[in-house]
């Protein structure tokens, strides 16, 4: 990154600003103040302005939520007076407002009288009957399935407190519940009130509208209503539906146009100046400061000027990252840009997680059969989704994946499991359903290589700075390398003799560890030792996979039906498939994150964000990314 | 069965049966806490994700157990 400082004539600030933004590659910072330098700040119409200007956005904002989705702008349109866009915007948002607050009304009610629904059935040939006469209060009550002993103890209280004077309706529902109507003279109301909440049974109030109405006719009303009410809502629908073609994509092009603007003012307020000349300072990737500077050179027009500021009169915590990887590596920044961002000048992950991710996946999910089809999906997501979005990353990461997948499948001889081994595939390296030790001694082998490459690249990094801790870090990594060979040689898998020499070698470099990284250094040794066995969950996490195949697959002899047993075969094998993709997933994310990226990554670095024009997807996109 | 199996195949239960349990536990302490922690700040879903992930190296180191176990003893 380069700091640049930005020179030219007070009266074109706004001009070169808008040559800035059509560019889009400065970060805007705020530039250090002096005596001669003061802040441009804005005049009292300005700030009036900016506040007539934050309405409309929030009022489009609020249109564009409401309708679901934001459409693309048109490419090309009739720039709006500030007025008329905030016209359109406030009724768009108004308009939608109201309609949003009829539809919850709407789905409230139907919510409400879908409680009623046991009385419909329970009672529909109730008709004109003595409950409605004036002066009873009827109550509306749901009894759970099985409830026989609540309805006699209440039937029984009720008789105790009101005597003869009550009248107690049940009918089972259709959906087995009971639904029961309680009519009592509105003078033992109250009592009738208490008994019911004592017995523990709910009373269901009735809507406003219904209150003052009989029981059959309630229904009959409530049973309308219910049949209205889908209708009434697909009208809803309908019109926000229509506000949607007629104004969705006005509405898109004035938010893009107003938030544009806003940056545009709001950039103002980063400028300082002096009586005559305005200064502004930023970011600049080293790679494109030529580019940038002839470009805004043609479009600023002469007085305007370009300075590096030098690396000494700033420091790296303050500086913006921006990932660079070659076109192969790209898709893996998605899995570096889960993490807080790498600080600048320090070591960007993604080559390694590129190289060691999709093959680790590989090694644990390993079958050519659940390898073709993770590679289908992620070419239809491929196919299916936006250039430069996570979407597409994670497909091209699949694909990877899948790959891999696919290669070590051929290497263990396994499509679908062991139904490999029935059609003649033999296993090239070992057959995981019988060589745990084989396959225990790859994944920690491949920890062994993971975390030294991790202690090398963080003593590498070092070495620019602390050259003493570097040392300690590369001593970290060749100790752990003693440690395995003599570990191999004592259990016969290198020649005997090597034991001795490389047990004292081991025991030389600790002091040298001790040195460079201070004195608890062997904690951390030993907890290294812990990331490399952390591996094994390659083994374990693979044989899980391959042993569910093959139970899928002796599912097919397992039932009397062939038919059925292929049946079950197909879903365990979609179960196994899903566990297959997303179980590496985590457990390879997390032997990144946790046991390599521990190794290294010095997280808190902030996003690079250029000062351009506004696009909402690329919005969505740093939101998503905070 | 020889007693000496039994105890072969009992020992292999425990090693992967003991760990799960206490994964179990962790992550049924770490479930509700990590749930609370997202419905405030969605962009802690790495985070919890590690931290849900982090128990299950008991179960696994188990499972590798158990199955040195078996091996060894040639179940």
């Amino acid at each position: 990154m380069s700091r640049i400082r930005m020179l030219g004539p007070r009266e074109r600030l706004q001009s070169c600003l808008g040559c800035v933004q059509d560019v889009g590659l400065v970060q805007l910072i705020e530039p250090v103040e002096t005596e001669s330098l003061t802040p441009l700040g804005l005049s009292v119409e300005q700030e009036h302005h900016m506040r007539s200007v934050r309405k409309v956005v929030e009022d489009v904002d609020g249109a564009l939520e409401l309708l679901g989705a934001t459409p693309d702008p048109p490419k090309t349109a009739e720039a709006l007076p500030l007025a008329k866009a905030a016209l359109i915007a406030g009724r768009s948002r108004r308009r939608l407002e109201a309609l949003e607050e009829k539809r919850l009304r709407l789905e409230e009610e139907r919510a409400l009288i879908l409680k009623f629904r046991p009385f419909f059935s329970a009672f529909r040939k109730i008709g004109d009957s003595g409950l409605d006469l004036d002066g009873i209060r009827v109550f509306y009550l749901v009894l759970r399935e099985g409830g026989e002993q609540e309805l006699r103890r209440m039937r029984a209280a009720l008789r105790q407190a009101l005597g003869d004077g009550f009248e107690l309706l049940s009918q089972p529902s259709e959906s087995g519940e009971s639904a029961m109507l309680l009519a009592v003279p509105t003078a033992d109301a109250a009592k009738a009130d208490q008994l019911l909440s004592e017995a523990g049974v709910q009373s269901l109030s009735l809507p406003d509208e219904f209150e003052e109405e009989g029981v059959s006719s309630t229904i009959r009303r409530m049973q309308a209503r219910l049949d209205e009410l889908p209708q009434a809502l697909a009208a809803l629908d309908r019109e926000r539906a229509r506000i949607a073609r007629e104004r969705g994509r006005q509405l898109a092009w004035i938010q893009a146009s107003v938030r544009d603007h806003l940056a545009t003012v709001e950039a103002m307020d980063k400028a300082v100046v002096t009586p005559r000349a305005f200064v502004l300072e930023g970011w600049v990737p080293k790679a494109v400061q030529a580019e940038l500077e002839r470009k805004l050179g043609l479009c600023c027009g002469p007085g305007f000027e370009i300075e590096t500021v030098s690396s000494e009169d700033w420091s790296g915590d303050t500086v913006p990252v921006v990932l660079k990887n070659p076109r192969l590596f790209r898709p893996f920044e998605t899995i570096t840009r889960m993490m807080p961002l790498p600080k600048y000048g320090t070591v960007d992950p993604t080559p390694f997680v590129a190289v060691f991710f999709p093959m680790f996946f590989g090694i644990v999910l390993g079958d050519i059969g659940y390898g073709t089809i993770l590679a289908a999906v992620s070419l239809i997501l491929r196919l299916r989704s936006r250039a430069d979005t996570t979407l597409r990353s994670i497909s091209e990461i699949g694909l990877a994946c899948s790959l891999f997948a696919i290669i070590f499948g051929f290497l263990y001889g396994e499509l679908f499991g062991d139904l490999g081994h029935k059609i003649g595939l033999h296993p090239l390296i070992f057959n995981r359903e019988e060589a745990f030790f084989p396959f225990l001694g790859l994944a920690i082998a491949l920890g062994l290589v993971h975390i030294v490459v991790g202690l090398l690249v963080g003593a590498v990094k070092m070495f620019r700075g602390d050259k003493r801790r570097a040392i300690g870090k590369g001593m970290a990594a060749v100790m752990v390398v003693l440690i395995a060979l003599a570990l191999m040689a004592a259990f016969d898998m290198l020649p005997t003799r090597f034991f001795t020499p490389l047990v004292i070698a081991t025991l030389v470099a600790l002091p040298v560890l001790i040195i460079g990284e201070g004195i608890l250094a062997p904690i951390e040794f030993v907890s290294t030792l812990g990331n490399v066995l952390s591996y094994a969950r390659i083994m374990a996490v693979g044989t899980a996979s391959v042993m569910m195949a093959v139970v899928a697959n002796r599912m097919v002899g397992a039932f009397g039906s062939v038919l059925v047993g292929i049946l079950f075969a197909l879903v365990f094998h979609l179960i196994n498939f899903i566990l297959g993709v997303f179980s590496p997933t985590i457990h390879v994310l997390r032997l990144h994150y946790v046991e390599f990226f521990g190794k290294f990554y010095s997280p808190g670095g902030a996003q690079y964000r250029p000062f351009r024009h506004w696009s909402a997807r690329e919005s969505a996109s740093d939101e998503r990314s905070e | 069965m020889q007693l000496e199996t039994v105890f072969l195949y009992l020992s292999a239960a425990l090693a992967v049966g003991i760990p799960a349990l206490a994964t179990a536990w962790a992550q049924s302490r770490i479930g509700p806490a990590a749930a609370a922690a997202l419905a405030e700040k969605p962009e802690l879903t790495v985070t919890v994700v590690l931290l849900i992930a982090i128990p299950e190296t008991l179960a696994i180191l188990g499972f590798v157990i158990a199955v040195l176990i078996l091996m060894q003893g040639g179940g």
